[in-house]
């Protein structure tokens, strides 16, 4: 069999694993249906495997490492969706996909089934490492300086059932990137991971510490900035191991890497970190770079040809159809291939939930996925679908196919490509719904022409202050929270994920769910109105300050 | 007191076990009992004569002492008993003895059950970290298995 | 996650849970069994409820039911749940009017 492009192959050792992975669940299920285990045992060791018990039914997050899917397991997705479902899934904003209506007792056959296709539900949720994230266009971007995928999978395996880090104080969230141009909000995870090539051919790593959004959203701060690849797996080993010995466990609000670093300080938490490192045995931690390549020849590098003619073929393509023009200026990237782009798939349509997706849209995206990129899927923390390396010459062709199944939106990056949680619809966190909102605002902003008119504009909604929707990091973000049973939500403006990571400012009260709305459509208009040469919504804010869009917001008829 | 025997060494009981700060004043105690909160290194002056270490869950979800079993084996060397005690589940099994431990106190209830402990210790061929036990790889890559 | 209730004129308390086998939301009804649908929930005074909830949830897993606590309602036929979260939870999420739970068989 061929080696699936863009992320590891399982071999048999790796396919034992899960089927005891399943095996072990299976016990667990059975022990709870019994009486031996408690809920309260229960509950983490099901999340350490991927499943809550939400509002209305269970949730399965199956793990999608570092967002990539090959074409056979995006299908087998969809038909999991079908069987045992409700015939559509949800991409959520950790690059996974979530199952809304899964009973306990399906779980460990539709585990089987995954596991068929080399996926399983590992540490999707749980109070240890989670999955790890990574560059939505790694091993495309022209603008990237390493493949961060091989290293992702290096994390993914080295935290898999982590004997000492399974019972951290909390959860732990890991990105990785090898661009200089942050995609993955490195800053905003627990450990944000920046690759670039090192002086002897293997990679260098700068490691960043403690940031998050939640509660207490704080910006990551540099631990290291150039560990060798050798060190990669100890560093970890000891950033981990002094949160686990000293990070709070006495209030769960506070028990977050970012609260022990705050506490301690970023140069405090270096030090202990080092000596750490000075006790342990380093050669026994050591990555060698046989188990790199061991794992890198796990991957398989797509053979990028394009005729000569494809640039020209598609800037034609281009002059002739505006609309198609339109697609292709917010919804590609440049690849590191002259005759290549990629391409990302909005699942934003105008007044659709965010991150949805029907069973039959998920199979035609395999099928896509199969004539137009490798069969190669990826998934973004943005909730869309890349496909990273699509022929120039063939962009029409994969636009006409998105099309016949609504998947031909022009709006990414643009205030369309909404992020959302699931909100209070799904969720037994959330305080308000967020996807309601999500699909006003999306009705409010469904002409293309507007939005692009509008230009660059983030908009991240969450439900509840565990800010699953990311909102302190949207340009504008709001954040439901509930006063005596009814919903409000609460506007912030200025935060931004990419490079120069800030946090959103509060502009005021919290509004009522029927209200908002309105209030973010004054805020657009406040910022059309005011803005100057091709400034974007972020320039006019940090111009003119927050006062007007305030003033616009709570402007009251 | 029902224990369980994690690996090949046989669990010792000891009728005298004292808190890290008795220790100083025991010079006849050779076990102490670790609460999750206390610093491994202060069993340091006692290494010697200490034949046991036993640590205390206060529930299952507090992993220090994960991580005070391998900084007693990999920092301190200590090469005595390590036990674990408290709230703590079969499902951990392989987990405490990846990081040092050999023996555990068996829960009263369910949870109790040495069928239940042992079947966890084999539920899994191998493993994609290293451990503080003896192990050699598996195939290429990570993968390493215990070397017995 | 059990929220403060202060009950309003008109108001009582129902039981609810969600089923250990399939995570469905259940109502707890004067039968002793727990259905799906809000309609044949049993309607309980505050000064009452204690002692039916604290009955209830030591029955919970012999009932196969997850999560046991009360909530408030407005008393008519059928009881409505008083907070947005409870009236979610009763008749399904808002942005699939076809998993209404009043759809299903």
């Amino acid at each position: 069999m061929s080696l699936p492009v863009g992320h590891y192959q399982y071999d048999r050792i790796d396919r034992d694993f899960l089927q005891a992975r399943i095996a072990e669940f299976e016990g667990q299920v059975q022990r709870r249906l019994d009486g031996t285990l408690s809920e309260d045992e229960f509950k983490p060791l099901r999340l350490m495997n991927g499943l809550y018990l939400q509002l209305h039914a269970y949730m399965l997050r199956v793990a999608i490492p570092y967002g990539i899917l090959d074409s056979r397991q995006l299908r087998r997705l969809g038909e999991i969706a079908r069987r045992y479902d409700r015939d559509y899934g949800h991409f959520t904003t950790r690059q996974n996909i979530q199952f809304n209506w899964i009973r306990l007792e399906d779980t460990p056959a539709i585990l089987r089934e995954l596991a068929e296709v080399d996926m399983h539900a590992i540490q999707t949720s749980g109070n240890c490492i989670r999955n790890v994230t990574a560059d939505e266009y790694a091993g495309a971007a022209a603008d990237e300086l390493v493949d961060p995928r091989v290293h992702a999978e290096i994390l993914r395996q080295w935290s898999t059932l982590h004997p000492e880090f399974t019972f951290l104080p909390r959860k732990f969230k890991i990105a990785i990137s090898g661009s200089p141009n942050d995609r993955v909000a490195a800053r905003f995870h627990d450990i944000g991971i920046l690759a670039r090539p090192g002086e002897d051919g293997a990679p260098v790593f700068r490691i960043f510490v403690g940031g998050g959004l939640g509660r207490t959203p704080i910006i990551g701060e540099e631990l290291f900035d150039s560990v060798r690849e050798e060190h990669l797996l100890a560093t970890l080993e000891a950033i981990v191991r002094v949160y686990n010995a000293h990070g709070r466990r006495d209030n769960i609000y506070k028990a977050r890497i970012k609260i022990l670093v705050q506490a301690i300080g970023v140069e405090a938490y270096r030090e202990a970190v080092e000596a750490e490192l000075a006790q342990m045995n380093l050669e026994r931690y050591r990555l060698t770079p046989e188990a790199v390549a061991a794992i890198r020849s796990r991957f398989a590098v797509p053979l990028l040809e394009a005729p000569a003619d494809a640039d020209a073929v598609l800037a034609e393509q281009r002059r002739a159809d505006p609309i198609f023009d339109r697609w292709v200026r917010s919804n590609t990237h440049v690849h590191r291939d002259p005759g290549h782009i990629i391409a990302t798939i909005s699942l934003k349509p105008a007044g659709g939930i965010p991150g949805d997706a029907t069973s039959a849209q998920i199979g035609r995206l395999a099928d896509l996925a199969d004539a137009y990129s490798f069969g190669e899927i990826r998934i973004t923390h943005l909730q869309n679908v890349v496909l990273g390396h699509v022929r120039k010459d063939r962009l029409r062709d994969l636009w006409l196919g998105l099309a016949e199944v609504g998947l031909a939106e022009a709006n990414i990056g643009l205030i369309g490509d909404i992020v959302a949680c699931p909100g209070l619809d799904y969720c037994a966190l959330a305080n308000a719904r967020s996807i309601p909102i999500a699909q006003k605002l999306g009705a409010r902003f469904a002409d293309t022409a507007l939005q692009a008119e509008i230009g660059a504009l983030r908009i991240n909604i969450s439900g509840c202050i565990n800010a699953c929707g990311h909102h302190h990091a949207g340009h504008i973000g709001l954040l439901g929270v509930d006063k005596r049973g009814e919903e409000f939500f609460q506007l912030t403006v200025g935060g931004r994920a990419e490079n120069g990571a800030a946090i959103g400012t509060i502009l005021g009260a919290a509004l009522p769910e029927d209200e908002t709305v309105d209030a973010i459509a004054r805020l657009v208009d406040c910022y059309l109105g005011r803005r100057e040469g091709g400034e974007t919504f972020l320039d006019t804010l940090t111009r003119l300050g927050h006062e007007p869009f305030r003033e616009a917001a709570y402007e009251t008829v | 007191m029902k224990l369980f025997e994690l690996g090949e060494r046989t669990a010792q009981v000891h009728d005298v076990l004292v808190t890290v700060t008795e220790l100083a004043d025991r010079d006849d105690a050779r076990a102490v009992l670790l609460e999750s909160a206390d610093d491994p290194a202060l069993v340091k002056p006692y290494l010697n004569r200490l034949e046991l270490v036993v640590l205390r869950f206060p529930i299952f979800r507090d992993g220090r002492g994960f991580t005070q079993a391998r900084e007693l084996r990999e920092y301190l060397r200590f090469s005595g008993e390590i036990r674990a005690e408290g709230h703590i589940l079969p499902d951990q099994a392989a987990f405490l003895r990846r990081c040092g431990v050999d023996s555990v106190v068996l829960p009263k209830n369910g949870n109790g059950d040495p069928a239940l402990w042992e079947k966890q210790l084999r539920q899994f061929p191998v493993a994609y970290q290293r451990s503080v036990l003896p192990e050699r790889s598996v195939g290429p890559g990570l993968r390493v298995e215990e070397a017995s | 996650m059990k929220r403060p209730v202060r009950l309003e004129p008109g108001q009582k308390l129902v039981l609810t849970a969600n089923r250990l086998l399939d995570g469905r939301t259940v109502w707890w009804g004067a039968d002793g069994t727990w259905d799906l649908h809000i309609g044949r929930a049993s309607l309980l005074d505050a000064e009452d409820a204690d002692a039916v909830l604290a009955r209830v949830v030591a029955e919970a897993q012999r009932d196969g039911v997850v999560g046991v606590y009360d909530t408030a309602v407005q008393a008519a036929v059928p009881p409505e749940p008083v907070t947005v979260r409870e009236k979610i939870r009763a008749h399904g999420p808002t942005v699939h009017p076809e998993f209404a739970v009043e759809t299903d068989q």
